[in-house]
């Protein structure tokens, strides 16, 4: 019997397929990791905007090099941060609770866009209000009262 | 969890079983990744499922996914607690589903 199921098993595998990975998430969400990347752009925003980029100076290039990629890759990161936070941990009933959830992580997408290309310290600001604000909906709906915070 | 009986076999070319192929390894030791087993999917229309009971169901918030797991416990109001089997808290995790989810009980193993 189980040599006829396996041939068939064998040449027929089952179309359907049933998962028992754990899940896919694991259920552990938190803003405070898009928090971090978005505040390393704010800081090398900052850095960049303090040196001399005409000086010069190899020092200063190669620093001015150094920070223009940390910026980009802490951007990018915080972006990838955001939309998994938005797709896969809130829910339809979390824009019942609050109706500008969607416009909130598109502005903060478009934000991390902005300070990636650019050198902007007014966008990388307006990045962490936006992380700020996502940090407050986010433990809303967990029903947790988490104060906000940052590194530096 | 048995291996497919002839009767087994007959049901499913009659249609009245559905084959499955398993990924992943939350329902370790019992069932491994390709893994095939036998669905009946009418299993529930007289009784409800019950605790120990192997089920696949729609995963409650993820569209298009089906789990398999064992029903751990049955809460008052009706809602089912499915977990895993692998001791490896890594590679299984729990779901709370109501009946509607459940789309049969996993009868035996197909090869």
């Amino acid at each position: 019997m189980n040599k006829l199921t396996a041939k068939i098993k064998e040449m027929f595998p089952a179309k359907n397929m049933v998962s028992a990975h754990c899940d896919g998430p694991c259920g552990v969400y938190d803003p405070a990791s898009a928090r971090i990347a978005a505040e390393a752009v704010l800081s090398m925003t900052k850095k960049i905007l303090a040196l001399d980029p005409g000086d010069g100076n190899h020092a200063t290039a190669n620093s001015l090099s150094r920070y223009i990629a940390i910026k980009e890759e802490q951007a990018h990161l915080a972006k990838t941060e955001l939309l998994v936070l938005w797709t896969d941990y809130f829910k339809p009933v979390h824009l019942e609770q609050f109706p500008d959830l969607h416009g909130t992580f598109w502005k903060a997408a478009k934000l991390c866009s902005a300070v990636k290309v650019g050198v902007s310290l007014e966008h990388a600001e307006e990045l962490m209000a936006t992380i700020e604000k996502i940090h407050t909906m986010f433990w809303a709906t967990k029903g947790r009262d988490v104060t906000y915070y940052t590194a530096s | 969890m048995k291996d497919s009986s002839f009767k087994e076999l007959l049901l499913w070319l009659i249609r009245l079983r559905r084959r499955y192929r398993v990924t992943g390894a939350s329902m370790f030791p019992l069932l491994k990744p390709g893994d095939e087993v036998l669905l009946d999917f009418r299993a529930y229309r007289r009784r409800p499922p019950c605790p120990g009971d192997i089920v696949v169901a729609r995963h409650p918030t993820q569209a298009g996914l089906e789990i398999i797991k064992r029903v751990a416990k049955v809460d008052a109001d009706g809602r089912f607690h499915l977990q895993g089997d692998n001791p490896d808290p890594t590679q299984s995790s729990d779901s709370l589903v109501t009946c509607r989810h459940i789309l049969g009980r996993a009868t035996s193993r197909f090869g």
